[in-house]
């Protein structure tokens, strides 16, 4: 960091100088606000979702309302994408900070602006990865969900120390109606006697913006984020499937109109499924009291019907009708009560979600499903019996079941 | 001050605590990689995408009239926000089992009719504003060719 000292007191000749009267302190607090909203409304919603796959066991995932997870993972795809260009307007109205000269004036704040290539490129490399993740594209060697989870509390803590640094700026930029604020470029406000003030100096005129206002880029974004969020959020708010022109997941396209997060295929099961059509299965209850039930008898079997989303981490989610057996009847037969942790199993042979925990509230209300709105599963939906149950990630419903131990 | 030095610890704690994470859970070749995607992810945004954002901006100032100007720029911000979220899709569409009901679309075909829309939009408000002016003109001949908003139009740039 020594370095700096030897530098000269102006930038070299050529250095980029910017004069956009677009780009204002008050502008970017009123972006950074909105960016931080949202930036905030995703770390929220991702700890939700964490939770979900790793829960206390002294605090067992609510089993209503059943919209749960699909409203919070919904809001936590919804907001990364809409975060997308919402960043990039953003990191464009301070563009020209990345041009101060000198780059730093002390230690400090080259630690600060240091900390600041640590939020812009975890920032980028956050929502990035997590849009391809729901377009299951995975061009990188580590373990998604890991390095999610932990980048984004590196991203969260480097924008709150961003807002702490920057409050003053912040207060001036809200105080400030949009027209008027300060016209914002490498020179450091304060440096600058061609700025406008940053102390709402009235004296001089408002800056004069050709073309779009500060306003109307605001508008423009606005729209644009819109008009992100409206083609998206089909794909989740299923209404709105319809003009979900950029949604990456159409419900209707699904089978059996219900999408599939993993096939049979990829869960390398279809041979073990033709075993099952030919008769070789049936479902192991281990507990007090173990047995086992072949697929005829929970056929015969009182039917229940239930009305559960099914909400995937990926962001979509969709409302289904299913029909099975309920899982505590299968629980209390094997000497279960409601209060019992309850493990189910795959016939898939290996996968991080062959096998889930059922607790607490979810264990009376979960289903073993045979039918998916109406029909018999299909392979890619568990067939031959399936978890579900009421404000659980998708994932964690464990299809093609072959064992349930009540712990 | 006292609320900044709060947050601003809070932050760094919680910034640790993801840097502990990573480095004590994440295999280190996974790492370099994450920083290589760190490190190019910055690299890209602003070696590449900003300048040339600040380039297009800057040639249309130059080169585009002020009455149009504001369309075209309000025009292309809602037209670039839509494209960096289709282009992945258009990238990636096809490439997964039917039955998973994803990637199914022609978002070529879709974004071409989105950036239509966007572009009939822009050009209708061109448009009205276009003919407010000429009706401006008529009742006051003077002002014609010269709109309020911009009746100060000295180079800012």
């Amino acid at each position: 960091m020594g370095v700096q000292l030897n530098l000269p007191g102006s930038p070299p000749a050529r250095w980029p100088k910017f004069s956009s009267p677009l780009r204002s302190t008050a502008l970017t607090a009123r972006l950074g606000r909105i960016l931080g909203i949202c930036m905030g409304i995703c770390f929220a919603t991702g700890l939700l979702s964490h939770y979900q796959y790793q829960p206390w066991s002294w605090l067992p995932e609510p089993a209503s309302p059943v919209w749960g997870y699909r409203l919070t993972q919904g809001l936590h795809v919804t907001t990364g994408i809409a975060t997308i260009p919402l960043l990039l307007v953003k990191l464009w109205s301070v563009f020209p900070k990345l041009f101060q000269w000198p780059p730093a004036k002390s230690l400090l704040h080259g630690l600060e602006r240091l900390s600041i290539a640590l939020l812009v490129s975890s920032a980028l490399v956050e929502l990035v990865t997590g849009l391809f993740n729901v377009l299951n594209w995975y061009p990188w060697p580590w373990d998604f969900v890991p390095v999610h989870r932990f980048l984004a509390y590196v991203l969260i803590g480097s924008i709150l120390l961003h807002i702490a640094v920057k409050l003053p700026d912040i207060k001036y930029g809200l105080g400030t109606k949009v027209a008027q604020g300060d016209v914002l470029t490498e020179i450091p406000w304060e440096q600058n006697p061609h700025a406008y003030s940053n102390s709402n100096d009235t004296h001089q005129p408002p800056p004069v913006t050709e073309g779009l206002s500060r306003r109307g880029l605001l508008v423009a974004t606005g729209a644009g984020v819109g008009l992100v969020v409206a083609t998206t959020v089909g794909q989740t708010v299923t209404p709105l499937s319809p003009i979900g022109l950029l949604a990456p997941r159409q419900y209707k396209k699904g089978l059996q109109r219900v999408p599939v997060n993993r096939t049979a295929d990829q869960a390398r099961v279809t041979e073990l499924l033709d075993a099952v059509r030919a008769g070789n299965w049936q479902l192991s209850v281990k507990g007090a009291k173990p047995y086992t039930v072949s697929l005829d008898e929970i056929l015969a079997m009182a039917p229940h019907e239930a009305h559960f989303p099914i909400s995937c981490v990926e962001g979509w989610s969709v409302g289904v009708q299913w029909r099975g057996v309920r899982l505590l009847d299968i629980v209390r037969r094997a000497g279960g009560t409601e209060d019992s942790r309850v493990k189910v199993t795959s016939l898939e042979p290996r996968g991080s979600y062959n096998y889930s925990f059922v607790d607490g509230p979810q264990v009376s209300h979960a289903l073993l499903a045979t039918h998916i709105n109406g029909d018999p599963l299909k392979d890619d939906h568990g067939y031959p019996l399936r978890l579900i149950a009421p404000d659980r990630a998708g994932v964690l419903n464990t299809k093609w079941l072959s064992m349930v131990e009540v712990l | 001050m006292r609320t900044r030095i709060a947050i601003g610890a809070a932050g760094i704690l919680l910034g640790l605590f993801g840097l502990f994470r990573l480095f004590t859970e994440i295999p280190g070749a996974d790492l370099i990689m994450l920083a290589v995607w760190l490190v190019a992810a910055v690299a890209i945004h602003d070696g590449l995408l900003s300048p040339i954002v600040v380039g297009v901006g800057a040639a249309i100032s130059r080169f585009v009239p002020p009455r149009g100007r504001r369309y075209l720029q309000a025009g292309l911000i809602v037209a670039a926000s839509v494209i960096v979220i289709a282009l992945p899709l258009i990238h990636r569409q096809n490439t997964q089992p039917t039955s998973k009901g994803i990637l199914q679309q022609n978002f070529g075909g879709n974004l071409t009719v989105l950036l239509g829309i966007i572009a009939a939009v822009a050009l209708v408000l061109y448009a009205i504003h276009v003919a407010r002016d000429g009706l401006a003109g008529r009742q006051r001949p003077s002002a014609a060719n010269d709109l309020p908003s911009e009746d100060h139009s000295s180079s800012t740039r």
